[in-house]
């Protein structure tokens, strides 16, 4: 469906994009399509054209604004914020400024319009309107969603150090909310994911000795055992990226027999998420720590 | 049941029944914003000198002075009102000019002990030093007020034409007479504007946000206020919890217009959320969504109130603001019949005009570019040119806090540099300059941009001082008394950066005296704890042996050094609680 949704939005067919978007049945996927239309550079002419043919239909406008997140982000690159020029970062304001007003105005008419707050989050992030802002828009996608991984995995990038937050609003809110969520949930992973910024925010020689400690070793597997291994569980959108967490933080312990049941359940389905931010060849790592965990697990 | 019309002595005068004792108002048409900054004060203080007479009586009075009205009203037996009116009258035509250096000072003491309002702030940023915005400043004309500026004010404002009465009671009581020169109606003085961008922000304090508008006045704008105030509440507090209270008013402004304005309070670490809810909130209304509760509550609330005995009494004085400001004067049923007929839609209209000319108020390190707010103006566009004054005791480099680093005094007006973005007062647009014995200056612009001249910090010659006086405009230098030498700005020191629109200069650190006197008691204290260190020390090492000291020589000593110390310690204190405070 998002490889659909995608050429229909290379081919400039905005039938083909707003049926994408109706045919997908789960809340998650309709966000991963809404991200997927707004990548083909030029894309935000259709959008604009669009808008001004159905002003009623707010689909147009939430597209826009997520256009004009990516472009922004584009121009930021994912470095961390000190290899940054201002001019990127005046660029990437001006785009999260007028993707944040189109939003805003979404927001207003449709207050349960989760794209929208989701990706408000995202702007609040990037226009650093500080930690209470971005915890008011997660409440309202809480209101209606509480257990939104999308939006959770937003706000845990907020709870960052390295956003204004701090370790332990970050490690506290993974836990509270991944373990809230029913067993078999993805939500879980945020734990894992947690545990990587920490790993992340620490001096390149203590981050493997953080992750190898045994409390966190052990909470990483409960992750694992609530959501991804449960019985209950069944893939839902994103289950490769989590799988993918997961082994990904078995590799890196040595834990190989853990990491090669997280792989065998990704089969051929491959993805850098976390791994490229930690390595300067995220695929390459990726299939050299597969190879390892299944001959060695 | 109609509010009856009359005159009195030529006065127009509006009278309506009460089920109480009799209240009345004599109101002129006369206020804050008639004034020019540099002669700011002069109805306030005229009010005090009017009252002054009347001395202490048995019924309760007051005076008022407003933006653009100014009333003394009173309450009482028939026979109270009646002899206070006259007498208001009487003291109009004789006022006690030899209190005037008394009541300026009191009127300064009022200010001094009076919390400032958030209006204050918005009224200065929008409107600037003139009109409006001088409701924002606290007076600062009252020291150069002479008793020639109070009989001319008194003489062209206070007049039976500019005046409206309005009496809640049965009839006009026996024996007012309303003695009062002839002279003519005012219309209210055009607003001014320093918000060349609108929608704009500004960025003040650190525990409210506010919302201001300026809008067509029709029925449906009060409505909207409490839609707005009730939206806020829904939203910020009971919602999102970040807001303890949230208020919204709007007032006419007297030309056709009102002035709403919206308040929330929040905590420290939660502003953040307190902007961006209020953003919504707005943003709720502006796209329509306007809850019907919300109108239907106004409505209800007005209709309560109409059944009150005193309904009609307690429209007399907007009553009176009506007459007075050319607009049309309407009965309770008008009014009610006016608020019942407003619509959502007529709510939607006020919403989005609201947007149109809004200044928005957030707290300091936060902003509101990302919702469309454009960022009110605290520079100049250009600097003038002329002779630069570097800041004594920086070099060449930048000052600490990179501000008021070069001062520059040019034929058209002066300068200071905030970093790389220039202050300018030009001569021709000063609304104020005060002036001090000690060569000090601060000059105000019309925008409300201020520049301090400081020879302590920037060597200005008394030379160049004398140009920059001859040059400002007659009548607009406000004469200060003279300052504490102690509280004059030191290059030594870091000066806090002047204020973006400050009407008063900022203190230094410590002045010459206080640094003396922490040095001659701290050096003495410290020799003395070097004392009482080794003391101490040997009392550790007693053995119970007869010859040893005890711990009461130290503990004494240790005492002794504390009290030496005192001053010092007091004074650094003091020296923190004055920098806090400015």
């Amino acid at each position: 469906l998002l490889v659909r949704a995608g050429d229909s939005a290379k081919r400039r067919d905005w039938p083909g994009i707003a049926a994408a978007y109706r045919a997908a049945d789960a809340w998650d996927v309709r966000n991963a399509v809404v991200w997927k239309v707004a990548e083909p550079p030029g894309i935000e002419a259709l959008l604009q054209q669009v808008r001004r043919s159905e002003p009623d239909n707010t689909l147009p406008r939430l597209i826009l604004a997520v256009r004009h997140i990516v472009m922004g982000w584009e121009v930021r690159t994912a470095a961390r914020a000190q290899h940054v020029s201002p001019a990127q970062f005046d660029v990437l304001h001006q785009h999260l400024r007028i993707a944040e007003q189109l939003l805003i105005d979404l927001a207003a008419r449709e207050p349960d319009n989760l794209h929208a707050w989701t990706a408000r989050l995202t702007t609040a992030r990037g226009l650093q309107l500080g930690q209470a802002e971005a915890r008011r828009r997660y409440d309202q996608v809480a209101k209606h969603h509480p257990h939104c991984l999308s939006a959770q995995s937003a706000l845990l990038q907020q709870l960052c150090p390295k956003w204004g937050g701090s370790v332990e609003a970050m490690l506290g809110f993974a836990r509270e909310r991944g373990f809230a969520a029913p067993e078999g949930a993805l939500n879980a992973v945020l734990v894992a994911d947690a545990h990587f910024e920490r790993a992340l925010d620490l001096k390149g020689e203590e981050r493997l000795p953080y992750l190898r400690d045994p409390a966190v070793q052990q909470e990483v597997a409960q992750a694992a055992t609530r959501s991804v291994l449960h019985p209950s569980y069944r893939p839902a959108y994103n289950w490769v990226e989590a799988h993918a967490s997961f082994a990904l933080y078995q590799s890196l312990v040595g834990n190989f027999r853990a990491a090669a049941v997280h792989f065998r359940a990704m089969g051929p389905h491959t993805t850098t998420g976390h791994w490229g931010y930690l390595f300067a060849e995220p695929k390459k790592v990726f299939q050299q720590h597969r190879a390892e965990a299944l001959a060695k697990g | 049941m109609a509010i009856l019309r009359t005159e009195v002595d030529g006065v127009p005068t509006l009278i309506a029944p009460t089920a109480g004792q009799m209240h009345a108002g004599l109101v002129f048409r006369v206020g804050r914003a008639d004034e020019t900054l540099a002669r700011s004060g002069l109805t306030h203080l005229l009010e005090h000198l009017v009252l002054f007479p009347l001395g202490l009586t048995d019924y309760h009075y007051n005076g008022s002075t407003g933006a653009v009205t100014t009333s003394f009203h009173t309450a009482g037996s028939n026979e109270d009102v009646a002899t206070f009116l006259t007498n208001v009258c009487n003291s109009l035509a004789a006022l006690p000019l030899h209190r005037l250096e008394i009541e300026k000072s009191i009127v300064r003491t009022e200010w001094s002990s009076r919390t400032s309002s958030i209006s204050e702030p918005l009224a200065l940023w929008r409107y600037g030093a003139r009109s409006y915005g001088l409701l924002g400043y606290p007076e600062p004309g009252i020291h150069a007020l002479t008793a020639d500026d109070v009989l001319r004010w008194c003489a062209t404002w206070f007049t039976r034409e500019n005046a409206v009465l309005w009496i809640a009671g049965d009839a006009v009581p026996a024996g007012l007479r309303l003695n009062l020169p002839s002279g003519q109606r005012y219309r209210v003085p055009a607003p001014t504007s320093a918000l060349p961008v609108r929608p704009a922000f500004f960025r003040e304090g650190h525990k409210a946000v506010a919302f201001e508008t300026v809008v067509r006045r029709t029925p449906a704008v009060p409505i909207y206020a409490e839609v707005l105030e009730r939206t806020l509440f829904r939203d910020l507090r009971q919602e999102a919890g970040v807001s303890y209270s949230a208020n919204a008013i709007s007032d006419p402004r007297g030309d056709g217009s009102s002035t709403m304005i919206a308040v929330v309070d929040a905590l420290p670490d939660k502003l953040g959320a307190a902007v961006g809810g209020f953003v919504d909130s707005l943003a709720k209304l502006t796209v329509g969504r306007i809850e019907r509760a919300d109108i239907a509550s106004y409505l209800a609330k007005a209709q309560d109130a109409v059944r009150h005995p005193d309904a009609e009494a307690g429209t007399l004085s907007s009553a009176a603001f009506e007459l007075l400001t050319g607009q049309p004067v309407r009965g309770l049923e008008e009014r009610m019949a006016e608020i019942a007929a407003v619509t959502v839609e007529d709510v939607h209209a006020v919403a989005v005009e609201a947007m149109r000319d809004a200044l928005f108020l957030v707290p300091e390190g936060h902003s509101a570019d990302w919702a469309g707010f454009t960022a009110a103006p605290t520079h100049s566009a250009s600097a003038v040119s002329g002779i630069p004054f570097p800041r004594l005791g920086s070099g060449s480099g930048p000052a600490p806090d990179g501000v008021g680093l070069t001062l520059l005094v040019g034929a058209e007006g002066v300068t200071t540099m905030r970093g790389t973005a220039p202050a300018t007062v030009r001569f021709d647009e000063v609304a104020a300059m005060l002036a001090w014995p000690d060569g000090g200056r601060q000059l105000i612009g019309y925008d409300g941009l201020a520049v301090p001249v400081e020879p302590t910090l920037n060597g200005v010659d008394p030379g160049t001082v004398a140009r920059i006086d001859a040059a400002v405009t007659s009548g607009r230098t406000i004469w200060m008394p003279a300052r504490d030498p102690g509280t004059l700005p030191r290059p030594a020191a870091t000066p806090s950066p002047p204020s973006q629109h400050s009407a008063a200069p900022r203190s230094g650190k410590f002045s010459r005296w206080e640094i003396a006197g922490i040095l001659l008691s701290a050096i003495p204290a410290m020799l003395i704890a070097c004392l009482a260190g080794l003391l101490s020390l040997g009392a550790t090492g007693d053995n119970g042996s007869p010859n040893d000291i005890g711990w009461a020589t130290p503990i004494a000593t240790w005492i002794c050094m504390l009290v030496i110390a005192l001053p010092a310690i007091v004074i650094v204190i003091r020296g923190r609680r004055r920098r806090r405070h400015t």
